[in-house]
């Protein structure tokens, strides 16, 4: 079973993390993950998408195909609006609404949930770095693709000791946000 | 097998690292630099260099210095610096230094697109600077060549006392994800060192080499003088304009390669070429680096569609296979698609090995991937 993921933003905002952790949980627990990242080579600011591919068998192709996209998450409206048509008809797409704005139309397409992530990292956990983390939990607890356990563990292998406890809290938080957005 | 998670630009510098490299020159370039980054912080734990020169001419200067000194030797840019860098792999060329340079292909020309992904710089690497030489590329279709064809660089380069091209893209070099290498024993009892002369100083004539096989290069600063030079030279190296001895040069330069690779069907022991389902096929895709991985995908689902697809791709791209695409070519005569990321430099090579014009392209040079949708579309075009 494939499974294809989409962060978008722009530069600077740590997306491409989120992208390595899960393709590294992947693997870990035996399978295939694969990240690409294509950005433009505006310093910051410049829209940027990160593809997930996750599969029990071998993946060659690195890209999303589009269309066939799960699921999606975006923080920053100029890469949402470029790169939202990768996602299939019905899929799931989070956004956040301070930066993101879906037209009526793109909720007839897709299920889409408002989370304010930059704002949960910024002012609940305390440091806006964390959104990577609460987009990374997320996305998971909303597509359930990995081991919850496995996959914060991977995440803490990959972030300085010092910020463990910030991304700890940061975890849970999306987590919590996630389940209340599809209640 | 070592399982490890990593980049391809990662892994080019771990491979370097693990062939015997132990000197880096060069000037970060998106999409290269991670190769330097990995390399600065690899290369100092195992007492080797890596320096930041000045700019891309520095750094590849630098790096033929150390390999005149025996020390393996690498730089990585991407098609912008092998522009710059192009006068000094000529000297590669002709005084027969090994190095190994890794080109991390984006857009161009020029600047062209710094982020994203190309396949244009492969007729570069054929001819990367003046005069009549031979060129050695490799191209790695996945994160675990990202390694092995860069161990297998640094051997062809000591081997044949020759500037190596390791070619891979900016997909490859940034993609993020599994690779199985070769344990370290294997890769250690794979290592070639490049030819010495053992005797007696007043003996050694470095140039004086054979019809087709490399210079006896000693390293520097061990007794053995000889002279390097950017001028046609003799046997021990001083300038010449003797037209027997310039004919020879320019003969074994590119001899010692192409001839080579030709009469004993390889310049190494490895493959030149990997196929896909080509034996019960009716359609040959022919794709390398990451257009390749796209091509995988494209057969899958072509077969699953009852249209019997196969890949051939090659990993060696100059020397090309030659009796490979021969072949090819009468086996499947017009039916081959050669898709790529540019306007058909290697579409070229494959014209002028079958001979014949009539075979199907896929190309694109806007910086986006080939999409394996795209070539499906393409092969049911042909059918």
């Amino acid at each position: 079973m494939r499974h294809t993921l989409r962060f978008t933003g722009v530069g600077g905002q740590g997306v491409l993390l989120a992208g390595e952790i899960m393709a590294a949980c992947k693997i870990k627990n035996g399978g295939f993950g694969l990240k690409t990242a294509t950005y433009t080579s505006q310093v910051r600011g410049g829209a940027t998408v990160v593809d997930i591919t996750l599969d029990d068998d071998e993946i060659r192709y690195p890209y999303a195909n589009e269309g066939e996209i799960d699921f999606m998450l975006s923080v920053a409206d100029v890469s949402y609006q470029q790169f939202k048509n990768g996602v299939k008809l019905g899929g799931i797409i989070v956004v956040d609404p301070n930066l993101v704005h879906p037209t009526d139309e793109d909720r007839k397409k897709w299920t889409i949930h408002e989370i304010p992530i930059i704002t949960i990292a910024k002012e609940e956990v305390g440091n806006v770095i964390t959104q990577s983390v609460v987009a990374l939990a997320i996305t998971n607890t909303m597509t359930g693709v990995l081991p919850e356990q496995s996959l914060v563990e991977t995440m803490l292998s990959k972030v300085p000791a010092k910020v463990h406890e910030a991304n700890k809290k940061a975890y849970a938080l999306g987590k919590a946000y996630a389940l209340k957005a599809m209640d | 097998m070592r399982e490890v998670i990593s980049t391809g630009n990662e892994l080019a510098a771990k491979a370097a690292v693990e062939a015997g490299a132990r000197f880096f020159g060069g000037y970060p370039i998106t999409p290269s630099s991670e190769v330097m980054h990995e390399s600065s912080d690899l290369l100092p734990k195992v007492g080797g260099v890596c320096i930041q020169m000045e700019d891309e001419i520095a750094g590849i200067s630098a790096a033929l210095g150390a390999s005149m000194t025996g020390v393996k030797s690498y730089t990585a840019t991407s098609g912008p610096g092998i522009s710059l860098k192009a006068e000094q792999i000529g000297l590669g060329f002709i005084a027969e230094i090994p190095l190994v340079i890794i080109n991390v292909m984006r857009g161009g020309p020029s600047t062209g697109l710094p982020t994203r992904v190309s396949q244009a710089d492969i007729g570069q690497a054929q001819y990367p600077t003046h005069g009549d030489y031979a060129s050695i590329t490799l191209c790695a279709g996945s994160l675990t060549e990202c390694y092995t064809q860069t161990v297998r660089a640094f051997n062809l380069a000591e081997k044949y006392m020759t500037p190596v091209f390791m070619l891979l893209d900016e997909t490859i070099g940034h993609m993020h994800g599994k690779a199985d290498l070769p344990d370290i024993e294997e890769i250690e009892a794979s290592i070639v060192d490049r030819e010495k002369f053992h005797g007696d100083p007043s003996d050694y004539k470095p140039y004086r080499a054979e019809m087709n096989k490399p210079a006896v290069l000693n390293p520097m600063f061990e007794g053995y003088k000889y002279h390097i030079t950017g001028l046609h030279h003799g046997d021990e190296g001083f300038p010449t304009e003797d037209a027997e001895q310039c004919e020879f040069n320019i003969e074994r330069l590119v001899g010692k390669i192409n001839t080579v690779h030709l009469e004993n069907g390889g310049l190494d022991d490895l493959p030149d070429y990997e196929e896909i389902d080509l034996d019960d096929a009716d359609v040959c895709i022919i794709a390398y680096g990451s257009i390749a991985l796209g091509a995988y995908e494209a057969v899958k689902k072509l077969r699953s569609e009852g249209i019997k697809a196969g890949l051939f791709r090659p990993i060696m791209l100059w020397p090309s296979p030659i009796k490979r695409l021969e072949e090819l070519g009468k086996k499947f005569e017009n039916r081959i698609m050669v898709t790529e990321l540019n306007m058909g430099q290697y579409s070229k090579e494959i014209e002028r090995v079958i001979k014949r014009n009539d075979f199907t392209t896929l190309l694109k040079a806007n910086g986006r991937p080939i999409a394996p949708a795209e070539m499906v579309a393409k092969v049911k075009e042909m059918m």
